[in-house]
């Protein structure tokens, strides 16, 4: 009876690792149905989804798509004659501290995307949700550093949290302009593992789009929260994993996206509660960049 | 950067415009504005930073899409008409072309959308050649075939650039941007007198030069690029502060600055060609960059902000940039005015 049921157990299984193998990508289901803005491993066809197969003819989504494209265009047009970004100039100068990102409804949820190596096949678990009376965001899941078999791979075990990109009217790339700030600040509550935030600027020009600008984030475990305050100074660029050389300071007039991203190799469940997110100019911080930029072709 | 590789690119940066000057074959017009642009580049780039690569590839592709439809134009010119001759240009078409690709490569609106973004992504210095050196080879051609230019076209360049130029200069905070505004509706001014008085253009064009370096390097010296960090120049140095404000009433046109010099002999002018509604726009086109510059005045000058100051060690030491420049600079977009007579005799 055992034998039967764990010969029944290999079958299943291996139809399941078949079923993976065919689609490492998307957790077994086929490419269609996985959701479009997965990672695409480099080396797996793209899907190649005729244009006329996307297309989806929903005209109460179209009214509401309209409605929402236009009113946000009215917002950015009137919001013109306030001042920058909206706001009277006064604010702009005054302003010592804004609040980017605060997680107090589950519509806040939807800014962010949170992605562990499952892409790559591992076996990590990222979720996440709206924390105690839905004041906190809780960062959540399994890390596990199993690589996956595909004989390329080395390493493995990483999740990561990183925010949409901000987008204007008729889905307009916009930037985060934080030049009037020199520090990041947040308020979280981990529990004692290293963390990495990782700040993506623009990158269509100069057709660098791995660069990111990185730096550590270490939490204490304990029930207390945690107030975080880091530099825009200290971020050193890294591009697809890989510290430069050439380190140039960030350029904080044109941000993307900003992500927390776990790979600290040990393997077990972790948590991160972030309350909200941050940019404050604190005055005291004199220092323009932390580390040295190279000179290429020193004069002697 | 290497001294040998900044004296080739300033040398080959000269030699681009001063071809373009002496010039009167388009070709040879042509490859002086090339080699201009392409003598800028590793300047505009020497930053390695994404974002004055960022700058530098928009500049490029503007200024080389300006030159192809220079090429373009005078080729065409040449194939219907058989001259080249610069101030021979006579096929209306290849002349409205060569318009739209000169007004291209100063950054007329309403093709300047580059301007602001090229100028952010680059250091005081470099923004400076940009927005003076970079200005005299396309003017001088400009100048050339002023009395063929289409004037429907020439009138429209010009009232929308001021126009946009001081609409879109309104809600910047950053200074580079509000320069390139600043250049784009100055740049308004000396179009719309370009066909009745190309002289007064020049005159136009002169002032503005003094007055932008004026003001670039008064930012320079004291290392601001945002409005926000301009609230802290009185505790650098106030007597710059001073003289920033008024060299910035200068470039809004306030008189008895040197500023209101060009304004009012353009609106004369344009008065005199039985054109009141268009000089009208432009006066009031005008008060909106006005605003902005009173704005940079506001913050900088009249108010102190209850900002502390983030920089290092700024208070009121000696800075070691050469201040020759600036103190000829301001003195003369301060003091023309007196003499507008001589000008005018110098140069009409």
């Amino acid at each position: 009876m055992a034998l039967v049921t764990n010969r029944l157990l290999c079958i299943k299984n291996s139809r399941a690792y078949l079923k993976a193998s065919l689609y490492p990508l998307s957790n077994g289901a086929p490419p269609e149905q996985a959701h479009s803005q997965s990672y695409r491993r480099p080396g797996v066809p793209p899907e190649n989804i005729p244009p006329w197969k996307r297309i989806n003819l929903n005209f109460a989504k179209g009214v509401e798509g309209v409605k929402k494209h236009f009113g946000l265009l009215k917002k950015e047009m009137l919001g013109r004659f306030e001042g920058p970004e909206g706001r009277p100039l006064k604010e702009h100068i005054l302003e010592q501290a804004r609040v980017i990102w605060e997680f107090r409804g589950p519509e806040s949820l939807a800014q962010w995307v949170a992605s562990s190596d499952r892409e790559i096949g591992g076996k990590s678990e990222a979720y996440m949700k709206m924390g105690r009376n839905n004041l906190t965001a809780l960062l959540y899941g399994n890390l596990c550093t199993e690589v996956p078999r595909d004989g390329e791979t080395r390493y493995s075990g990483y999740c990561s949290l990183r925010s949409k990109q901000l987008l204007g009217a008729f889905d307009r790339k916009k930037h985060h302009d934080w030049s009037n700030f020199n520090s990041l600040y947040l308020r979280i509550r981990g529990d004692g593992r290293p963390w990495m935030i990782n700040i993506a600027a623009e990158t269509y020009f100069s057709h660098q789009k791995d660069d990111m600008y990185n730096y550590f984030l270490f939490t204490r475990g304990g029930p207390y929260w945690q107030d975080v305050k880091i530099p825009f100074s200290k971020f050193f660029l890294s591009s697809r994993g890989r510290i430069q050389d050439s380190q140039h300071p960030l350029w904080l007039d044109k941000i993307n996206t900003i992500g927390f991203t776990l790979g600290d190799k040990a393997d077990g469940p972790f948590q991160l509660e972030i309350d909200f997110i941050a940019v404050c100019n604190d005055r005291a911080h004199t220092e323009e960049f932390a580390y040295e930029k190279y000179k290429r072709n020193p004069e002697v | 950067m290497n001294p040998y590789v900044l004296a080739i690119l300033l040398s080959s940066l000269g030699i681009g415009t001063t071809l373009t000057f002496a010039s009167s074959h388009w070709l040879l017009a042509w490859m002086g504005l090339e080699i201009s642009t392409l003598a800028i580049i590793p300047l505009m780039a020497q930053q390695h930073h994404p974002r004055a690569v960022e700058a530098t590839t928009k500049y490029f592709l503007t200024q080389a899409t300006a030159a192809a439809m220079i090429l373009f134009a005078s080729t065409t010119n040449a194939w219907t008409t058989g001259e080249w001759n610069i101030q021979e240009m006579s096929n209306p078409t290849a002349l409205v072309l060569i318009t739209m690709a000169l007004a291209l490569k100063i950054g007329l609106a309403p093709v300047h959308y580059w301007l602001p973004e090229v100028l952010q992504g680059l250091n005081l210095t470099t923004g400076l050649i940009l927005s003076t050196w970079q200005k005299l080879a396309p003017f001088a051609l400009i100048y050339q075939i002023s009395p063929m230019m289409n004037p429907t076209l020439v009138i429209t360049l010009g009232l929308a650039s001021t126009i946009i130029g001081g609409w879109g200069g309104l809600n910047q905070t950053q200074l580079r941007k509000i320069l390139a505004y600043s250049s784009i509706a100055h740049l308004g001014w000396m179009m719309i007198v370009m066909q009745y008085s190309p002289n007064l253009a020049i005159l136009n064009l002169i002032l503005y030069i003094a007055m932008t370096t004026a003001t670039f390097l008064t930012f320079k010296n004291v290392t601001s690029t945002k409005l926000s960090t301009l609230t802290l120049t009185w505790s650098k140095t106030p007597m710059m502060t001073t003289m920033a404000m008024m060299t910035l009433l200068s470039l809004g046109g306030l008189p008895p600055l040197t500023g209101f010099m060009p304004k009012w002999l353009i609106l004369q002018e344009l008065t005199k060609q039985n054109l009141p509604l268009t000089a009208s726009i432009m006066a009031l086109a005008a008060l909106l960059s006005l605003f902005f510059y009173l704005r940079m005045c506001y913050a900088m000058t009249l108010t102190i902000a209850p900002n502390t100051n983030n920089n290092a060690s700024t208070w009121r030491q000696k800075s070691s940039q050469t201040t020759m420049t600036l103190s000829i600079t301001t003195t003369l977009a301060l003091t023309l005015l007196p003499i507008t007579p001589a000008i005018m005799a110098l140069t009409t």
